[in-house]
This record gives C-alpha cells, structure tokens and sequence, in this order.
C-alpha cells in the first residue's frame, strides 16, 4: 500500500498507532471518544449519541458485488 | 369523443381518480414541509463544519486539475429518492470526469455512497466500482464525524490512489445545487507538488515542531483531510437533497392540483351529459306515449 510505505520509510521511528497499521483518522477518533467518556451525564448520553455508526458496504471486484457486510452500533430489530 | 350512441365515461371512475390525486396533493405537501423543516438544521450544521475543513484548503489546497496516475472518484448520493435531479447530477459528474481523466498508463475507479447512486452507475460502469456503501442515513443515525472518518478510513485502507476525487451537490441556495468536485492527493502527491514549482509550493514555508518528519505529517494530514472533506460533502450532499425534494414536492404538488382542476371539469361535464341524456330519454318517452 502507498501509504504503508511512506510510514515506515520515513527515518525516524513511526508512532506505535502507525506501526499497529491505524490511521491518523482511526488514532483521533479513539483519542475522541475516550475524550466522551470522561464526560459528566447527561452530556455524556449527548455524546454518545453523536458516536453512532450505521452502513452497510460492500466491495466490488470485476464488476460484480460481494455480500455487503454492515457495521452497526444499533440493534438491529 | 365517446363513439356515436355510447355512453360517456361514468362518473365513478372520474371521482376515484380525483380521490387519489387529491391523496396525492395531500401526501407532497407534507414532505415539503418536512423537508423544509429539515433544512433549516442542516444549513447550521453546514455552517458549523466550515471550521473543519477550510483551514485544509487554506494549507494543502484544492487541485482539480492535477495530473495523476491512480484516480479514485467517490460520488456522494443516498438511498432515498423524490428529490429531483440530485442523483443523476452527481452521478453524470462521475462519469464525465472519468473520461476527462482516464488516458493511457491511467487507472480510474469508483467508490459509491448511496443506493440510488449505485443503481444508476451500475448500468454501465459496472468494471469500474471499487465498492459501494449503502444504508448510510437512516433515522437513528444522522451524519456524524464518527461514522464518516470510519468510511474514510475504509476507503483509505482498500483502494490505491493517488488522487481522490469527491462528486457532491453543494448547497447554493434551497433551488440552486451545484455539482462540486473536490480533490485530495495522496501524500506522495502533496510531497512531490509541494517542491518548488510544483503546484503547492508554499508548504515548506510552515515549519513542523516535535519530533515528526515532514512526510510523516504530510500523512496524517492528508488521512484527516479526506474525512473533514467528505464530511463536509456529505453535509452539503444531504442540505442540497433537502432542498432539492421541497422543490420537487411543491412542483408536485402545484401539479396535482392543475390535474384536479381538470378532472373536475371532466366530472361536471360528465355528469352534465349524463343527466342531459336521461332528459332526453325521458321526455322521448314521454312524447312517444301522447303522439
């Protein structure tokens, strides 16, 4: 991957949250919702609710789909 | 009209066609207005998410017209449709960029948000889609950054690029949606641009503190760049769907009733006619029976 390499061919010791294989993107977001948890109620259940993720995708190789695999943080009913 | 001798339309018919038309009023009205009051919130939480991503075009800059190898298009639409031409705005853009882009040694692919967008790419582009992601927007779970960095970060890990591209509608004005394309390099990219005379010349006047090098920064940069910007699409993509449904349920609506309007000629004629002929039926009778 391009990327892959132009984290560890940098020189200087990649961080531990690259050299785990996170993204910056995947790094600020737990750094955010441990940021949520330190929260007092009831801005804390506000939060939360900014928090949820729901989407289903599915990749595609030569033209056809492949099952698409959801990620949810609801129950599904 | 009716062939000579028949009798005309019955009025039943007319009056079940009035009945469903005027439902049909009814139910448009009620989505403009639900879109409308949607709207309003979603124009502020547009205006709320400029402070994301302008300082990211303010330092990394947006380049449409760079010339790379490994394109990705991504076009922002959504599963739910009676909203006017959005989707097929969105995903026209799509495909003109592919050809305007695609050449020798160049390798362009899809990514697709939204189901109507997906229905409309698969007719034809089949070869070209990467992946799609559906089911984004459903009533518990509105955009937020958590799940859009998570999309980001998806596309990020499974597709090659050295460019993305992202097709959205921006918001200009509850009638007017303009098909936007907004482009961000890879750090490869944004490094080799960024040596003199390239296109982002002005990077290395900023200096970095801490112990990171400048490619490493780069990185990270250009990893929360993509989310701020897609978020700000998605954002943007949902206030022009909003406003572009309010204006195609008014449409709907105003039609409906012009059709009533006519139906109800159609029906007092009808029903005129109909109690000219029993008239006539009868007073022929009448006049058969004395003469």
């Amino acid at each position: 991957m391009a990327s892959a390499a132009a984290g560890a061919v940098a020189g200087a010791a990649a961080p531990f949250w690259r050299a785990a294989g996170m993204t910056y993107i995947t790094y600020s977001n737990i750094c955010a919702s441990l940021l949520r948890s330190c929260l007092k109620e009831p801005y804390k259940a506000d939060a939360a609710s900014r928090e949820k993720v729901h989407f289903a995708i599915s990749k595609w190789a030569q033209g056809k789909p492949e099952k698409p695999v959801i990620r949810s943080d609801t129950p599904e009913e | 009209m009716a062939p000579r001798g028949g009798r005309s339309v019955s009025t039943q018919v007319v009056r079940n066609r009035m009945k469903s038309v005027k439902n049909i009023q009814k139910i448009t009205k009620a989505m403009k207005m639900v879109a409308a009051s949607k709207l309003r919130s979603a124009q502020q939480r547009v205006e709320n998410s400029r402070g994301l991503w302008q300082p990211f075009t303010a330092l990394l800059g947006d380049t449409p017209r760079i010339d790379v190898k490994k394109n990705v298009i991504v076009a922002v639409t959504s599963d739910k449709g009676l909203c006017g031409s959005i989707h097929s705005a969105s995903v026209n853009v799509s495909k003109a960029l592919y050809k305007l882009i695609s050449g020798s040694e160049r390798e362009t692919k899809y990514v697709i948000l939204g189901e109507k967008g997906k229905v409309q790419m698969v007719s034809d582009s089949k070869d070209d889609i990467a992946m799609t992601i559906t089911e984004l927007q459903l009533q518990k779970t509105p955009i937020n950054f958590t799940q859009i960095s998570e999309l980001a970060d998806i596309i990020l890990k499974n597709v090659e690029f050295d460019a993305i591209r992202i097709v959205f509608n921006k918001f200009r004005h509850v009638v007017i949606h303009w098909p936007t394309v907004a482009t961000i390099l890879s750090p490869e990219v944004v490094e080799r641009e960024s040596e003199a005379g390239g296109m982002l010349g002005d990077l290395d006047s900023y200096e970095i503190e801490g112990g990171e090098t400048k490619s490493e920064v780069l990185q990270n940069l250009v990893e929360f760049q993509f989310a701020c910007v897609l978020f700000k699409a998605m954002l943007e993509n949902a206030c022009s769907e909003l406003g572009a449904r309010m204006s195609a349920m008014d449409n709907s609506s105003r039609n409906a009733g012009k059709m009533l309007h006519r139906l109800t000629l159609t029906h007092n004629r009808t029903r005129q006619a109909s109690i000219t002929t029993e008239l006539i039926e009868i007073i022929s009778g009448a006049s058969a029976l004395t003469g």
